[in-house]
């Protein structure tokens, strides 16, 4: 089975640099991508504050004390 | 410990929208250049921007529920939900993306980055060897070779996206090799 040279991996290695370098300058990273992560992370905690808040019991209600019944004549 | 999964872990255990926005920032501005070539290597170009963004949106969303501890267990993880992503919105495309690779077209890429770093004779000699050994080979071959030798894919990883064992993609790159460096010797 083939193996690489090292001049053939250098030459891969060479290639694979510039052909990310070529695409970056193409391709650059968008102020766009970010903000759809900062959007996805907002939306995501949102909802995590939602789930949380639903799961949270509410807590017990003072009910009005029962007035004693009035005694039987 | 590397920044990139110190970032990640802190984010899990980040309470406040702002600090986790401001590790998103950090994690995904380090990611990024790696997932733009993992997509502009899966899918045709006219759609890889968009898929790109929704491959970064569907990665936010779910980073907090990363269960890992080590850089290469989160890109695994990156590279799953990338994977998924394409499949699910991007399949046409996809498809289209197994077309022989234009040597003419890389050529073009390296020019672009010779704009900030000048090709020698010596580095174009070994470009050309580079693009002739990813272009050769039929192109089921030369696509295995691309996603290992240009986007940087392991076997484990390769092997997981091929659902095939890692011992299967190894030889098969092997063989892979044996065929395109016939052809261009």
């Amino acid at each position: 089975m083939a193996e690489l040279s090292q001049k053939e991996q250098l030459a891969l290695h060479e290639f694979s640099v510039r052909y990310r370098a070529g695409l970056a300058k193409q391709h650059p990273t968008t102020e766009q991508n970010l903000d759809a992560v900062r959007d996805a992370v907002r939306e995501q905690y949102e909802q995590e504050r939602a789930e949380e808040s639903s799961r949270t019991p509410e807590p017990p209600s003072a009910a009005p004390e029962r007035e004693p019944d009035a005694p039987e004549a | 410990m590397d920044d990139l999964i110190k970032n990640v872990r802190t984010y899990r255990f980040a309470a406040g929208l702002a600090e986790r926005i401001r590790l998103a920032e950090q994690i995904f501005r380090r990611i990024e250049p790696d997932l733009r070539i993992f997509v502009f290597s899966s899918v045709t170009n006219d759609a890889a921007k968009d898929a790109l963004q929704e491959v970064l949106k569907a990665i936010a969303t779910s980073l907090n529920k990363f269960q890992g501890d080590t850089e290469k267990q989160f890109w695994a993880f990156c590279y799953r939900i990338a994977r998924n992503k394409i499949s699910d919105h991007y399949r046409q495309q996809y498809a289209e993306r197994f077309q022989p690779v234009d040597p003419a077209e890389l050529w073009k890429m390296m020019e672009v980055s010779a704009q900030d770093a000048p090709i020698s004779a010596a580095v174009r000699h070994d470009l050309d060897y580079a693009i002739k050994l990813l272009t050769a080979a039929k192109p089921d071959c030369s696509d295995l070779l691309w996603r290992h030798y240009v986007v940087g894919l392991d076997y484990a990883e390769l092997a997981e996206e091929r659902n095939q064992t890692y011992d299967a993609i190894r030889m098969q790159i092997g063989r892979c090799l044996d065929q395109a460096k016939s052809l261009v010797s």
